[in-house]
């Protein structure tokens, strides 16, 4: 997957979909690790029903990290000059999200071409759980 | 209770060394097995000048290099039991790669305190020989039970 060109980059683009694998709670276990996040909420259902939860929810930044996949696998890691999210609903084992994204607006600001995305990451029920922006240079 | 005097407050920096073995761990965390985050030769090819740190690497950067963080929300006055993270930004200044040595600065950026909803905003400026590579904020929110 790769950019479009930009010129012909218009209303009604969308960036390639990407939907994941359920979410495992082993999976919560190991993004504690790799990220350092140890708020127990993630890993321990104990402390996720103390917290007056049902019982453990992903980290946020995960599911960021699953959206954030989808759009460095269309876009890389270098043309990408910003990425800023909005949590909306939590996400719980057994999840599925599928990251989708759309194009906004074009712009030119300090000699560099840039586009702005919408993108977001919703559950198997439509349920959006993260919403965000994009901004890519081309 | 919030305490409002934290507002603009800096702490002490910290330093972050960017291994290959966490740009790894992440993204086999997240699931993302792309190439361009494990094989240095892959990377090159892409014009990269070895494998980059994925878009969401900063959280790995401020909970490993800022080990006082819990600490901090506490001592401003959060309840980080009952905290919830409600916006993450990023600004890439510049790529970051494996064996960057990397000084963090974290700051408390706003606080606000609406009809029992306690809303702060850290930021955190990453710099690698001094020049700017990253700036992330993190909005958090506590609702106050009545």
């Amino acid at each position: 997957m790769s950019l479009p060109n930009y010129d012909e980059l218009a209303a009604g683009y969308e960036m390639p979909s990407l939907t994941k694998e359920p979410i495992e709670q082993v999976q919560l276990v190991r993004y504690a690790g790799a990220s350092g996040d140890f708020n127990p909420i993630h890993t321990v259902p104990e402390k996720a029903k103390a917290a007056g939860l049902d019982g453990t929810i992903a980290h946020g930044m995960l599911v960021m990290g699953m959206l954030g996949q989808a759009i460095s696998s269309w876009a890389g890691i270098k043309n990408i000059k910003a990425y800023n999210v909005t949590f909306k609903a939590m996400t719980k084992p057994g999840d599925v999200l599928t990251a989708k994204g759309t194009f906004k607006k074009k712009y030119e600001k300090e000699g560099e071409k840039l586009a702005d995305f919408k993108v977001w990451i919703e559950d198997q029920n439509g349920e959006v759980k993260v919403d965000g922006k994009t901004t890519i240079k081309f | 209770m919030l305490n409002f005097d934290y507002e603009g407050k800096e702490f002490p920096p910290f330093k972050f060394l960017v291994e290959r073995c966490k740009i790894k761990e992440l993204c086999m965390a997240i699931g993302d097995n792309n190439p361009l985050f494990f094989d240095k030769d892959y990377a090159i090819s892409q014009g990269y000048k070895d494998t980059p740190a994925p878009m969401t690497f900063p959280t790995v950067m401020n909970f490993w290099g800022n080990q006082d963080l819990w600490s901090t929300m506490q001592l401003i006055g959060l309840d980080t039991t009952r905290l919830l993270h409600a916006k993450e930004d990023y600004q890439y200044l510049d790529v970051i790669y494996p064996g960057d040595e990397l000084v963090g600065t974290f700051s408390v950026d706003s606080m606000k305190d609406v009809g029992g909803m306690e809303m702060v905003t850290f930021k955190s400026v990453f710099t690698r020989e001094g020049k700017e590579v990253l700036i992330a904020k993190m909005t958090v929110v506590v609702v106050n039970q009545e």
